[in-house]
This record gives structure tokens, sequence and C-alpha cells, in this order.
């Protein structure tokens, strides 16, 4: 039984908003497909304004642009969707970005083929995620701030690994291995950090919403000790969880060390509470058992396309970052409004349904 | 004076969605009674106390407190008229004292400092006064489940609640816990405060409550004493016809099938415990809360993997791996579905189905849709569950509901050892006929059921040979149907009665 909507899809989202704030029945939609809609509402609201309002916003050099510096949030964000709907969160991604791309860039100027660069990365990557995971479980610690401080690690072993001259001053190295800066190019106006993105939100929907791995992570952070009660490994799972991450950071890092054709000190500094706030206004819950991979993507093309606005205004950078936290806000806000509409909703139709049943039962229906 | 009203509500109507779900309701609770309200889910309980309490607004009808017409539209309205809830889930900070506690958002200041001493003496004047056995200084987090419903009773009567509303309160409690939580509402009755007390234990209302409102289909069908009314009125009064009478049923045991644990031990919890569980019956484990009963059952399943000594099945040793266990035809209802049992974010569906996806996803890995569905929208119509919509939230579901939920995804994969932990806590009792029939069911195919409970009458009607656990280790065994509640209250405080013997 598919549910109908095509085209009218995103009116039936208004109607249904009038109609829960005024109580009365809603149409039948699903609520995650509701919660997309109000974001992709959110994103074409905001182009519209941009376009009438910032002069080169609706160039296509700028979409391009748009779409590649999204994919770079975007590819961390799905693995940030992982840890967040199995109920973690994980903020050492700015950290496993700076070590995994630092690490890419020597090997790279080394003239080390490119598939093994990126080979090293993801397993590194990988391997920095398992480290938290394992952290985590093993030592029964509190997630937030047991990825604050290994993503300090992270960024410290990164910087580590930077070229030094003898004085121990950072040498800036221009990376110049053909097959590896192919990464950072596009075809037909396509960056391939967008399309591997593209691919990437696709599996990773796939897994989390047609595979029983993807089913026990949202079982976990629905609820760890249910799951386990239902025969789910939980530290296993939530190790996993971070794997993935780590290997997603170590894919944006690779994309966008090949674009800059350098890494530098600042590499992936304050992606992790980036990602974070864009998988959130996408719809994924913080604490875990809501949410997908699509509408992290989303999230991930609002926050961008917030950031390259207030560049297109020439705003000033100070006023940049108030924009851009008052964006996040309102679109948590807004967020924070939706689950309670819904919760609400959800509610009515439980309660409608019993007390029908019972008056049925009771041979009076009024 | 006694028979003046605290609370009346006039002719009070609520409608959800144009559905009524109050008609009518008129409650009367007089000064210093405890007044009982019981019904079966969806009766219009709960919806009448969020009435009361300023949670809904009601469509039509008055209330009046103390005999004055009050307007309450809000938790505060109710709490300035007097009215206190006394919450399920306890709403106490763990980590301060019962003083703190009590005067938490609302704390005496004395030059901009909080006055402990004057409000030490406060609560301690209150303890006095109602007899409580509450130290005012004690850190709630190492209180015991009374103590801490004392300390919640207390903050009430600190605001001067005249008319407490107890919603199940003793469904956390042991045995001996509730008789002290029953002086003290005693002790408040003394003192003219009035009581509404909801539960679904007949025993309670009978030993504790003065009169009794009975609720069904949304509205009152009739008021009784409590003290002289026959259950059977009760019965028929909530759920409209005779309840069907659970006779002995003859179960077909199997002995070549069954479970047997060995010399089982674990840390100071439990001591050698020996006994076999067989095919084709239920096992009732009766003992008092702490006495070990859901550590036992726990060590079967494979949730706990400490213990010495050994379990087996038809010989073979039991895996202490849980998903193992499932594989092989386990499963388990635990004690506390909420916090163990329910995934509230997540669909009916996905409740049923999570532990049966070796069953429903293509090579164990990838989903089959149309598998999962059917699997689920059988189990939902097989179990009743109510409403029948495979894709709402289950945290939305009644308490019997869930339940069915929880107990739906192990008979929908036809288990083999079933292990239940408080099966009906806080299901009403037209469900609870409903589970204990699916469970009859399901050992007449053949299936070992080990059930843990509280409630006598669970325990001795429905398990076909009781044991009875008390300090860990097994005190005595009730064969053939011959446990009586007296016997099995008895044996779980430690002293034998002689066998089938009814006080």
């Amino acid at each position: 039984m598919r549910r109908p909507y095509k085209a009218s899809a995103f009116f039936n989202v208004l109607i249904n908003l009038y109609y829960e704030l005024n109580g009365v029945k809603a149409l039948k939609i699903s609520q995650k497909l509701t919660r997309k809609l109000i974001t992709l509402g959110l994103i074409i609201l905001l182009s519209v304004i941009f376009t009438v309002t910032a002069p080169g916003f609706m160039k296509l050099r700028n979409i391009q642009e748009i779409f590649r510096v999204a994919a770079y949030t975007g590819i961390i964000c799905v693995g940030v969707s992982f840890v967040l709907i199995g109920g973690g969160i994980d903020l050492s991604s700015g950290g496993i970005i700076c070590f995994t791309g630092i690490v890419a860039c020597r090997l790279a100027c080394m003239n080390v083929p490119m598939p093994v660069v990126v080979l090293v990365a993801l397993v590194m990557g990988a391997a920095c995620g398992f480290l938290n995971g394992w952290v985590i479980t093993r030592f029964h610690l509190n997630d937030f701030i047991t990825t604050l401080a290994t993503g300090f690690v992270f960024t410290g072993f990164g910087l580590v690994a930077l070229l030094k001259d003898s004085k121990g001053a950072i040498v800036s190295q221009a990376i110049k291995n053909k097959g590896f800066l192919l990464l950072g190019k596009h075809v037909s106006g396509f960056y391939y950090i967008a399309i591997a993105w593209v691919i990437l939100v696709i599996i990773s929907w796939f897994i989390l919403t047609r595979t029983r791995y993807g089913l026990h992570v949202y079982a976990m952070g629905s609820n760890a000790k249910s799951s386990e009660m239902s025969g789910i490994n939980v530290n296993r799972m939530k190790i996993s969880t971070f794997t993935i991450c780590g290997a997603c950071c170590a894919v944006g890092a690779v994309f966008t060390v090949a674009y800059q054709q350098t890494a530098y000190l600042s590499l992936g500094s304050a992606m992790g509470f980036n990602a974070v706030a864009a998988c959130v206004v996408g719809g994924v819950m913080l604490g875990g058992g809501r949410g997908d991979t699509a509408g992290a993507f989303l999230g991930a093309i609002f926050m961008t396309l917030v950031n390259n606005g207030m560049y297109k205004y020439g705003l000033d950078t100070s006023w940049q970052y108030v924009f851009q936290g008052a964006v996040i806000l309102i679109a948590i806000i807004a967020d924070a409004a939706f689950g309670v509409l819904t919760a609400r909703k959800f509610r009515n139709q439980a309660d409608a349904a019993e007390n029908s049943e019972n008056a049925l039962e009771g041979g009076k229906t009024e | 004076m006694s028979e003046e009203l605290i609370l009346r509500t006039e002719n009070v109507c609520k409608s959800f969605n144009g559905i009524q779900v109050l008609k009518n309701v008129n409650l009367e609770i007089k000064k210093g009674e405890i007044h009982a309200l019981m019904g079966e889910n969806g009766a219009g309980k709960s919806t009448i106390i969020k009435i009361i309490t300023g949670v809904y607004t009601k469509d039509d009808g008055e209330i009046y407190v103390d005999g004055k017409h009050v307007n309450i539209n809000s938790r505060q309205d109710a709490a300035a008229a007097g009215i206190s809830v006394i919450y399920q889930e306890l709403s106490l900070v763990p980590d301060l004292t019962v003083t703190e506690n009590i005067f938490l958002g609302h704390e005496i200041m004395k030059k901009g400092l909080p006055d402990r001493k004057e409000m030490r003496r406060q609560v301690q004047a209150l303890i006095d006064k109602y007899g409580f056995i509450i130290q005012p200084d004690a850190v709630v987090a190492s209180m015991g489940m009374a103590q801490r419903q004392m300390t919640e009773i207390l903050k009430a009567l600190s605001t001067e609640a005249k008319l407490l509303i107890m919603d199940e309160p003793t469904t956390s409690l042991s045995a001996s816990e509730t008789e002290q939580l029953f002086v003290t509402m005693e002790g408040l009755r003394a003192h003219g405060t009035s009581i509404l007390y909801i539960s679904h234990r007949l025993e309670e209302i009978y030993r504790v409550t003065d009169r009794l409102t009975i609720m069904r289909n949304g509205e009152v069908v009739g008021v009784v004493d409590s003290k002289t009314v026959e259950p059977d009125t009760v019965t028929t009064l909530m759920i409209g016809h005779e309840l069907e009478k659970t006779g002995a049923r003859v179960p077909n045991i199997n002995e070549n099938h069954y479970i047997e644990v060995k010399d089982l031990s674990l840390g100071n919890l439990l001591h050698d415990i020996n006994f076999k569980a067989y095919s084709g019956e239920i096992l009732g484990i009766g003992g008092l809360v702490g006495s070990g009963r859901t550590e036992l059952v726990s060590c079967i399943y494979g949730a706990i993997k400490t213990y010495k000594g050994s379990i087996t099945l038809d010989g073979k040793p039991v895996s202490k791996n849980v998903a193992t266990n499932i594989r092989n035809g386990f499963g388990m209802v635990p004690e506390d579905r909420r916090t163990q049992g329910l995934f509230p974010q997540l669909s009916i569906l996905r409740n049923i189905t999570i532990s049966s996806y070796d069953r429903l996803a293509f090579g164990g890995a990838i989903v089959n849709g149309k598998a999962e569905s059917e699997h689920a929208e059988k189990a939902i119509a097989d179990y009743d569950v109510r409403p029948a919509l495979k894709k709402l939230p289950v945290q939305n579901l009644s308490g019997g509901n869930q339940q069915k939920v929880v107990l739906g995804r192990w008979l929908s994969r036809d288990v083999d050892v079933l292990i239940l932990d408080e099966p009906t806590v806080g299901v009403d009792v037209g469900v609870k006929a409903e589970l204990y029939g699916y469970m009859r069911k399901l050992a007449d195919k053949g299936a070992i059921i080990i059930m843990v409970s509280s409630d006598l009458a669970e325990l001795t009607d429905v398990s076909d040979r009781v044991l009875v656990l008390h300090n860990g280790t097994i005190f005595q065994e009730f064969r053939d149907h011959s446990a009586t509640q007296q016997a099995v209250l008895l044996a779980s405080s430690g002293v034998a009665a002689k066998e089938g013997d009814v006080l």
C-alpha cells in the first residue's frame, strides 16, 4: 500500500499544517515526508529570497559552488547521521578530517597513486571512528565529552603530520599529483565530490531504512536497553556507527584536499559542530531513533545556502556568524514545533481509534 | 463535616475529534475519604483525571472544589485549588534530600539565601503529624520506592493539597512497601485529606478504599461501597459482562522437552537454584521484588552472563548470548516494558518485527518490506492491538496495547521458550484475560513458558506450577495448581504453609 502523493505533496503539507494548527483531523501523509518537505520549503524560500535580492546568486557557477561546498558538509553529515540516529553524538569529525586530510596531502605529495592515498585515508578515518566507539563502549563514557577530547587528539596528530622545515615552521605543500588532483575536478559542472555525496546518501539511505543493520541502528537510538533484550549487540552496533562516521570524514577530507590542492592547519575546524547542526536542521533527532540521511542531505544544502547567501550579500564575517546562528536556531525551533504537532496528531489518532472502538463495543456511537 | 464533598464534577463532557470520550461524568469525593476509581483502559479514567488536574480542558460541565465552583484550565489552577497528583514516574531529584525536594521551586528564603533550618523544621513537623517513617535529611537516591512515594506525598501536603490523586502507586512497590503506603494513606485520611486512588488491583481496593466509582465507555456506571461490594459486581460493572472463570487447565506436559537449571548461583542474589521447566506447562515464579526472580530469568535468557552453574535445553547448554538464544526460539517480555521492551519512537510494525529479521530480510540483511508488513499486520490482528495502525509510534498506545505489541513480537515468531516478567503490570482486566489466553495457547502448542509475577491471582490462576523464591533460593514449590494466594504470599516472606492450606 503506497501513499498517494506526487506533485501535490508540498501543498498537502501546507494544508496539513493549517489543519493541525486548527485542530482539524489532518490528511494522510507520512510524517517523515512532511518533515523533509518543510526543510525543502525553507530551501526554496531562501533560494527565492537570494535570487531576488543577492546579485550573482542564481548564476550556474554559484550553484555548482553551493553543491560543492554542501557536498563537503553533506558527506560528513552522512556519517554523523549514523551516530546520531543510533543515539550517540560525534564531535570529533573535524579532528578526523584534519588528520586524514593532512596525511592524504603528504602522501599525494610523495606521488603515491591516488587509489592508495584514498584507501589509506579511509582506513585511517575508520580507525579513528573505531577508536571513538571502542573507548566509549569499553569504559562506558559519555559520547559528547569523549569525542570532544578525541577530536583534539586527532587534530593534534594532523598537525604533527604536517611538513615542517628545519626550524619547525609549517611548509605549505602544493599537490602536483595529477591522479590525486582529479578528485577535486568536475565533469560538465558536476564536481566529483557532489557526485560522491549523492551516491553516499543513496547508499546510506538504503542501509538505514532497508537493511536489518539500519533498523537496528534506529532501535538502538530509540531504546538501547530494549535493543539488548531483543538480541542486538549494542556495543558492536555503536562502534560500527562511529567507524562509518570516521570513514565518511576521510572521504570528505580527501575530496576537499584535492580541490584545495593542499592541506592546511585549520582543515576541518568547526566541522564537528556544523555537521551535527546540519543533521538536526534536516530532522535527525538528537538522542536518536528519528531522521534519515535524506533529511541530513537537505540540512547540509540549507546550511550551505545560508552561508553562500550571506557571502553574496557581502556581509561582514562577524555578522555572517550571527545570521548563521540565528538561522540554525529558527530551523531547530521549527523542528521542535513540528515534533509537538506530530506527537499531538498521533496522540489524537490513537485516542480516536481506541475510543471509537470502545463506543462501538458499548453499542452506542454517540 | 465528613459528609461534605471535597470534589464534585457535574456532567463533565469531553470529545476528541468528534468522538465523545466522557459523557456527563459526575464524580463525588468526600472529605477525608479514600475514593477508588476503576475502569478498563479507554473507559475515561485518565481523561477525567487530566481534566481535574488541568491537563485537558473540559467541553462542558462544572467542577466544584470544597463546594465552590472553580475553573481549572491549567496545572497551576489545579494546584491552587488544592488538587495534587502523585505521579507514577516519580518526579523527585535523586541527588537532593527529602527537604530539598519538598521545597524545590518554592524555597523559604531568608536574606536572599535559603533558610535550611526553617525548611527542615517544617518538613519534620509534617512527618511527625502524619507519622511517616522518613528522615528529612535523607538523600532520595538512597531511599526505597515506598519512601520516595512518601516524599512525593509530603511534597503535595506541603503545598496544602486537599485532594491527592494516586495513579497506580503500587506498581513499583513490593508487598511490604505497599502495606507501608496503605498505612500512610490511612494516616492522611485520619487528618482529613482525601485521596482519589486509581488501581487495577481489586485486593487493594478492598484493603484501603472507602468508596469506589466505576467507569465504562466514558460514563460512570456505578458508585459502590468498596468494603461490602462483591468482586463479581465490580468486574461486571467494569466490563459489562461476567469475566470468564479461569478454571484449572490440564497441561499437556512433554517431559522430553525442558529447560533445566542446575546449581545456579549469582553473587549474593541467587543460591543453588535447581528446577526444570517443561514443554506444555506455564511455570510461575513468585516471590517478593528483590528475591532474585528477575535475575533468575535474565540468566536463562542470556541477558545476565556472570552466573555459576548450568542452564540446559534438552540437555544442551543454553547460550549466554541473547541473539543466539532468540535464534534458537527464546523470547522474553521484560519487567518494565517502557525501559526494556519498547522502542517508543518506532512504529508498532517495527516494534513487532525487530527480533524477526532473520526471517523478514533477504539473506538476513536486506529488509523484505512485504513480508515485514504482512508479519506485523497478522500480529496486530491476531493479538488485537488497538488502534490497528501499524505506522503509529508505539509510545501512543495504552499500556495494555503496548504489552500486546511486546508479546506479539515473540508470539508472532512462534517462540519455543517464552519468559515473561510481570506480564500484566498496568494492564486492565479485559486485556489481561486476552494475554492469558495467548499464553495458554502457546503452552498447548508445546512451548516452555516461565512467568514471573507479583500478582498473586495471576500466579495462582494462570500457572500450572509455582516456584516461590525467597532471598535468592527456591523456598517452596506448588505442583498441580495447588498454590493458593495466601500460601504463596506466606512462602514469599519465608513462612512455609501446608500445601493447599486455605487461611
